[in-house]
C-alpha cells in the first residue's frame, strides 16, 4: 500500500510541477526589452544594472543576437530598444537612432620601430602578405609579424570594412582575441603590427605598454578624433526605437544619452557621445 | 592447432596496437583540455565565485543567477523530456520493427536528431517564444533543449529496453503478470543502467548547449525570480565572457571549470544510481 502512495506520489510531481508552470503570476514589475548587437549587450548590461537600483520597480532584459535581430524585434514590437553597431542604412530610416557610443579602431607598432605613419595601401599590402619586411617602409630591415584579431570579433569587422579586405585575404602570423592580447603582442614583438581599439590601446600607453597608435589619412588616432567623428576607422553603437515609445523606454534612452553612463562606457573602451 | 600467445601473428599485435594508440590519443586529448581549462581558470575558483552575483557584465564577481538557470532550465528540460521519451521508448520497444507507425516514428526521430542546435533555437523562438507567449524565458529555454535532445533519449532508451532478455517477458507472462507489473517489476528496473546512460547523455547535451538557448532563454545575469524570467546558461556565459566582453577571458575560464565540475558530479551521481538500481529487479 504504502509503495503505492509512494508511487502515485512519483508519478503526480511532473504534473504538480507543469500546473505550477501554467500558474503564470501577472507581472507585478514593469519590464523592458533590449535586444541586439552583441558588442553592445554588456555595456547596457551594466547601464542597465546601474539603472534598476535606481527604479526598483523596473526590470531591464537586456538581449544579445546581432544587429540584424535588433532591428526585426523593435520592428516587430518585440523589442521596447533595439542595439545596433552600425550605422543607419538607407531603408532604415523609419527608425529612431540614437548614438550611444563609438568605438575607434587604431593601428598599432611597437615604439622600437621607426615607422611614423603608413597609408592606407601599405597597411592592405602588410596585412595580404605583399609587404612582408619593414625594410620597404623604414629602410631598416626587420621582418613584419602580422597580429590580426579571431573570427567574430567586432574590431575585425571595422578593420576589414574600412579595408575592403576578406578576412581569408589576411596573412596573419598571430591570432589574437581581445583588446588586451593584442596590446601585449605587439609590445613585446618589435616587428608586430595589430589593431586594437582605441580607447584601451591610450589607457595602456598611459600605463607605459611599449606600442605606439599610428596615424591613418594623417588623422591622428586619439579618443578625441573618435569621438568627433573625424578618425575614419570607427563605427557608432546606436539604440534605435521605432516612432511609438514606450515612455518608460524614453527615460532609460535619455539616462543612457547621460553623462552618468559615461565612466560605464568608457571602462567597455568605447567613446562616449557627447549630446 | 594452439598457438602460444607469444607468437601472435604481426596482424594481431599491429591491431592491439592501434587501439591501445586511439585509447591513448583520446585520454590524452581530453587531459590536455582539462589541463588547458584548470590552468588559467583555478586561480580565484572559490565558493565566493560559485555563490555570488557577477559584476561589470561578468568580467568581475561571481555566477551564481546563471548556475542557477542552468540548472532551472535543465529541470524544466527534464521535467518534459524525461517522461515523453520514457513512453516513447517503451511503445517502439514494444512494437514489432516492421510497423508502419513505428517505423515512421523512428524515422522522423532520426531526422530530428540530425537537426542542428540552431535550428531548434530558432523552432523555440518562434514556437514557445512568439506563440505561446513565453518570452525570452527559462521556461521556453527548456522546452526547446526538451525537443532537443528527446530524439536521443529515445534512441538510447529503446535500446536499452530491447537489450532485456526475451526470457524476462516470457518468464513474466507464465507467472500471468500484469503489463504494469512487467514493466515496473522487471523491465524498468533490468534497463536501468542503460536508461540513466540515456539521460546523462541528454544531460550533456543540454548543459553544452549555446545556440539554440541564445533565441530562447536569452542573456539576463539577473537572478530568475521565475520560470518565465529570462536568464543565461553556463554554456552561453561562457560564450559571451570569450567573445564579447573586454577582459572577461579570466571568468569564462572559471565558468568553464565550473561547468565541467558540474558534469562530474552529475555523472558520479548517475552512475551510482545505476549501480544501487541494476539487480534490484524483483516480482
Amino acid at each position: 500500500m504504502k509503495r503505492t502512495a509512494k508511487r502515485s506520489l512519483i508519478c503526480l510531481l511532473p504534473l504538480t510541477l507543469a500546473l505550477v508552470a501554467c500558474n503564470r503570476p501577472a507581472p507585478p514589475q514593469e519590464k523592458l526589452t533590449i535586444t541586439g548587437s552583441s558588442t553592445i549587450a554588456p555595456l547596457l548590461v551594466e547601464i542597465a544594472q546601474r539603472y534598476e537600483l535606481q527604479h526598483p520597480q523596473l526590470k531591464i532584459d537586456v538581449q544579445s543576437g546581432g544587429s540584424a535581430r535588433g532591428i526585426a524585434d523593435t520592428r516587430q514590437g518585440n523589442a521596447h530598444i533595439g542595439t545596433v553597431s552600425r550605422s543607419p542604412q538607407a531603408d532604415e530610416q523609419d527608425l529612431h537612432w540614437y548614438g550611444l557610443a563609438r568605438d575607434g579602431v587604431g593601428i598599432i607598432v611597437n615604439t622600437a620601430n621607426p615607422v611614423v605613419s603608413l597609408s592606407t595601401r601599405q597597411i592592405v599590402d602588410i596585412y595580404t602578405g605583399k609587404l612582408t619586411d619593414w625594410a620597404a617602409i623604414t629602410g631598416k630591415s626587420a621582418a613584419i609579424s602580422v597580429v590580426n584579431k579571431a573570427e567574430g570579433r567586432s574590431t575585425l569587422e571595422v578593420f576589414l570594412r574600412f579595408f575592403a579586405l576578406r578576412n581569408s585575404d589576411i596573412h596573419a602570423h598571430v591570432i589574437i582575441g581581445d583588446n588586451q592580447q593584442g596590446i601585449k603582442t605587439v609590445a613585446g614583438n618589435a616587428g608586430a603590427i595589430g589593431y586594437v581599439s582605441i580607447g584601451s590601446a591610450e589607457v595602456a600607453i598611459k600605463d607605459g605598454a611599449a606600442i605606439k597608435l599610428l596615424p591613418v589619412n594623417g588623422i591622428d588616432a586619439t579618443i578625441g578624433n573618435v569621438a568627433n567623428g573625424s578618425f575614419p576607422i570607427a563605427r557608432t553603437l546606436h539604440l534605435i526605437t521605432t516612432d511609438t515609445v514606450d515612455e518608460q523606454a524614453q527615460r532609460f534612452i535619455s539616462y543612457c544619452l547621460s553623462a552618468s553612463v559615461h565612466d560605464l562606457i568608457e571602462s567597455q573602451y568605447f567613446v562616449p557621445v557627447v549630446h | 592447432m594452439i598457438r602460444s600467445l607469444r607468437q601472435r601473428p604481426w596482424s594481431d599485435s599491429l591491431l592491439a596496437l592501434a587501439c591501445t594508440g586511439a585509447a591513448l590519443l583520446l585520454a590524452g586529448i581530453f587531459f590536455f583540455l582539462l589541463w588547458d581549462l584548470v590552468r588559467p581558470g583555478i586561480g580565484g575558483l572559490s565558493w565566493q565565485f560559485v555563490s555570488t552575483l557577477p559584476a561589470a557584465a561578468g568580467r568581475d564577481g561571481g555566477i551564481a543567477p546563471v548556475i542557477v538557470s542552468t540548472l532551472l532550465i535543465l529541470g524544466v528540460c527534464l521535467a518534459l523530456s524525461v517522461p515523453v521519451a520514457l513512453g516513447t521508448a517503451i511503445f517502439l520497444a514494444q512494437q514489432q520493427r516492421g510497423l508502419p507507425w513505428a517505423a515512421w516514428t523512428r524515422r522522423s526521430l532520426d531526422l530530428l536528431a540530425a537537426v542542428p542546435s540552431v535550428v531548434f533555437g530558432l523552432f523555440g523562438a518562434v514556437v514557445f517564444c512568439e506563440l505561446l507567449g513565453l518570452g525570452y524565458s527559462i521556461a521556453a529555454g527548456g522546452l526547446t533543449l526538451a525537443c532537443m535532445v528527446l530524439p536521443f533519449m529515445i534512441r538510447a532508451a529503446e535500446d536499452g529496453l530491447r537489450a532485456v532478455p526475451r526470457e524476462y517477458h516470457l518468464a513474466a507472462n507464465a507467472l500471468g503478470l500484469s503489463q504494469y507489473r512487467l514493466l515496473g517489476a522487471v523491465i524498468l528496473p533490468a534497463a536501468a543502467p542503460a536508461l540513466l546512460a540515456a539521460l546523462v547523455l541528454a544531460i550533456a547535451r543540454a548543459l553544452a548547449e549555446t545556440a539554440a538557448l541564445l533565441f530562447t532563454s536569452g542573456y539576463v545575469l539577473r537572478m530568475p525570480s521565475s520560470l518565465f524570467d529570462s536568464g543565461r546558461t553556463l554554456s552561453v556565459h561562457i560564450y559571451d565572457l570569450a567573445m564579447n566582453v573586454n577582459g572577461g577571458e579570466r571568468n569564462a575560464y572559471r565558468s568553464a571549470l565550473v561547468l565541467l565540475v558540474l558534469l562530474l558530479l552529475i555523472n558520479t551521481a548517475t552512475h551510482t544510481l545505476s549501480r544501487c538500481l541494476s539487480g534490484k529487479a524483483r516480482i
